[in-house]
């Protein structure tokens, strides 16, 4: 008889201790992900996905600027993460550049096409705006494919190697796969760091106000047009910035990388994870290739469970998995 | 409110606590996951060949062919004892056609799996990318997909070896049948992305010997599904020869399109690529009559005892079905490199480059071997004519052998022209 009572009480008691455990992550949320990525590649099958994960986790957070704190769909990411790559890619192999020379490259130029991108789409609104990124970002394909000579064309830019890295106080080769994934870490780290900042700041929560009510923070006397372009812009820059590190992952720089069907990518991440949470990108990330690489190995018919598991998640968890937990937890 | 307070800090300490067990928990994780894959690894020496190649996509039925052609040199590997004794394993992964994804997979053969070597990849692209990953690392690749970039010295490492025929040599043998015996007026159909123009480029180098006039030069998207626009160009063109340099489904629509527009009395249709699966798939009708290149048809039983042996034994595991061009590179890659690594007595990289540079070897089609330069296999092109309806004993005779290009350094691009020495 009184043992019942006792066993809800301990329930009730853990209960409570996993919630404070998540309440305790959401609130330090830089050193969550930071704690949780430095021993991620030890629980990963392989370094090579967890790199891949990094990456694209980096490249859904940027998207996730615009989409989930912007309150607004772009169809156009890939090319940010395509530029970036490309332009650390041609950088290297074509004008031998170090290293951190071709990485600023390719967040730069990254940064001047979502300056351009931006500046042509922001004035257009909800599906409008999705097409237009999504016309604008074909463009930069076929402007890349065309240009066969700097870019290798259909076949990719290959042979984007770096290799031997010497920091004066240490020294590694990124062929040595743990060691890669640290090189990555360091950049994926600050990245999200300085995008903790910036939503952490009065800008962060201007966009918030823009995607609640667009009018109302017009007439709280914001510039929601600059504000929606400047957010644009970043989002572009973290992306390129996760474009030029896939170059060095994978020293090539696939055509791909510039195909609308990343930028599709990116949208469901970000709401498998759940749109609007800080970690929610990189769950989605995670879970998405992790689901994608693993079922890749079992069967040849992997699309299919693949795009079961995202029917269940949007039919019965439409916060997606990370929105899901904070919202039991906060229950 | 001191209560308050005091309740306060124990649910922050004892959260605290529980993270550190989550740590603790997730340190333990760690420091077990890689230990288990390492008692998995240290279990077998076997020789392991990594085989990416697009499982899934639009040549999906061609990966699979390879797949299952490469585990069959493996086991007449291991059915002859292996290397003394240690056992060849192939690790088949899905590349999806995408650059990304086989250079991912690469990483993961090469960092994860150990793999001793790599072959395989369906596409000039993709080949490109595998081997880039795996000629960083330092391991030997052996692509069985044609392309002409890969011969280049800007792709080109001592580990890079193409297994494939290239475009420059099946369009060079094509256009050396075709051209003296059904004229010089010659127009071409070309898809447009780097296979389509590598092609047509080798036409034109084997055609300037025969003084042939380009009369046409129509280019049409990837994957076009309908040709009207472009066919009448070329009628009107009145060409002897036209050149099909376009590959898979497009090959296919642009051949039956042609075939009701009635080109085929006007012309002689060419491809050189000309593919078993995609004719089979195709009908007999809209390939009736055309002339192409390829590595390998089964009829060549009749003539090759190498190739007799191949399709038996395939014919054995696979209901009586003879295998496909395609998939014949797959048997061939694998096998000459496990003939290479037999003959070094070791898996040890540069011995097995030597070994394979020194290899002479006969797989399913003739003797091969690669150039010294390039690493391209040298090998006959061997011309067919696809057959009526009529004229098929069963539904797999669908080729007529009627000529070949024998193995000759002298057909492949010259090494200076490739960017070497």
């Amino acid at each position: 008889m009184s043992e019942i009572p006792m066993n809800t009480g301990e329930m009730q008691v853990s209960g409570r201790r996993l919630s404070d455990l998540v309440k305790l992550v959401a609130r330090h949320r830089v050193i969550a992900v930071l704690a949780f990525m430095s021993v991620f590649p030890f629980i990963m099958p392989y370094e090579a996905l967890a790199v891949n994960i990094l990456i694209y986790g980096l490249f859904a957070l940027g998207f996730n600027m615009v989409f989930g704190y912007m309150g607004v769909l772009s169809f156009g990411h890939a090319a940010f993460f395509g530029m970036g790559s490309y332009g650390t890619g041609i950088a290297i192999v074509h004008f031998g550049a170090p290293w951190p020379v071709a990485i600023g490259l390719g967040v730069v130029v990254a940064g001047i096409t979502a300056m351009i991108m931006g500046a042509m789409a922001i004035r257009s609104r909800g599906i409008y705006f999705a097409m237009v990124t999504l016309a604008l970002a074909q463009c930069v394909y076929y402007l890349i494919y065309q240009m066969s000579d700097w870019s290798g064309g259909e076949d990719g830019l290959t042979g984007v190697t770096i290799g031997e890295i010497d920091l004066g106080v240490v020294s590694f080769n990124l062929l040595d796969p743990t060691a890669k994934y640290y090189f990555m870490f360091t950049f994926v780290a600050l990245a999200v760091f300085i995008f903790s900042r910036i939503l952490a700041s009065p800008f962060g929560a201007v966009l918030e106000a823009i995607r609640e009510n667009e009018n109302r923070a017009r007439a709280c006397g914001y510039n929601v047009q600059l504000t929606k372009w400047i957010t644009f812009v970043i989002s572009g820059l973290f992306c390129g910035l996760a474009g030029a590190l896939n170059a060095i992952h994978l020293s090539v720089v696939p055509i791909e990388s510039l195909h609308y069907h990343l930028s599709g990518q990116a949208v469901m991440m970000a709401l498998l994870g759940g749109m609007g949470t800080f970690f929610g990108p990189f769950v989605g990330a995670m879970a998405f290739l992790l689901l994608e690489d693993v079922i890749t190995l079992i069967t040849i018919h992997w699309q299919l469970f693949l795009g079961i598991t995202f029917m269940i998640f949007v039919l019965f968890f439409p916060k997606g998995i990370w929105g899901s937990i904070l919202h039991w937890v906060s229950r | 409110m001191s209560e308050d307070t005091k309740n306060k800090t124990v649910s922050k300490g004892v959260s605290r606590r529980s993270l550190l067990k989550g740590v603790a928990a997730g340190g333990a994780l760690a420091a077990t996951g890689p230990f288990l894959f390492n008692i998995a690894q240290a279990a077998e020496t076997s020789i392991k060949i990594g085989f990416p190649v697009p499982l899934t996509g639009p040549y999906g039925s061609e990966a699979k062919e390879q797949a299952a052609c490469a585990q069959m040199a493996v086991d007449e590997f291991n059915a002859a004892g292996g290397l003394n004794g240690r056992m060849a394993k192939l690790l088949v992964r899905d590349d999806k056609l995408k650059s990304g994804e086989a250079a991912t997979r690469t990483l993961e053969l090469i960092e994860k799996d150990g793999a001793d070597f790599i072959a395989g990849s369906l596409s000039a692209s993709v080949q490109l990318a595998v081997n880039s990953v795996a000629k960083e690392r330092g391991k030997i690749y052996v692509s069985i997909s044609q392309s002409d970039a890969i011969n280049e010295a800007k792709h080109f490492s001592k580990y890079t070896f193409h297994e494939a025929m290239n475009p420059h040599m099946t369009a060079g043998a094509v256009g050396r049948y075709v051209f003296p015996k059904k004229g010089k007026r010659v127009a071409f159909l070309i898809a447009d992305y780097a296979y389509g123009h590598e092609m047509a480029r080798g036409f034109k180098a084997a055609g300037e010997a025969f003084g042939i006039e380009v009369v046409a030069e129509v280019q049409h998207p990837l994957a076009t599904k309908d040709f009207s626009t472009f066919l009448p160009r070329i009628q009107a063109a009145r060409p002897d020869v036209l050149c099909l340099c376009n590959f898979g489904y497009d090959q296919m629509n642009s051949l039956k399109q042609s075939t009701n527009f009635g080109m085929k009395e006007q012309m002689q249709m060419v491809a050189p690529a000309l593919l078993y699966n995609q004719r089979r798939a195709g009908g007999a009708e809209a390939y009736d009559g055309v002339i192409g290149g390829t590595n390998f048809y089964w009829g060549l039983e009749d003539t090759i005892a190498s190739a007799k042996t191949f399709t038996d034994s395939y014919r054995k595991a696979n209901n009586g079905k003879p295998p496909s061009d395609y998939g014949a590179y797959g048997y061939s890659g694998v096998g000459g490199l496990l003939k290479a690594v037999t003959a070094a007595g070791t898996t040890e990289t540069d011995a097995v480059i030597t070994a394979m540079e020194n290899l002479k070897y006969d797989m399913y089609k003739g003797e091969q071997y690669y150039r010294k330069c390039d690493h391209q296999s040298v090998q006959s092109v061997y011309i067919i004519e696809s057959k009526s309806e009529a004229k098929m004993a069963n539904e797999y005779d669908v080729f007529d052998l009627v000529g070949v290009d024998k193995a000759n350094e002298g057909v492949l691009r010259s090494c200076s022209d490739l960017g070497f020495g």
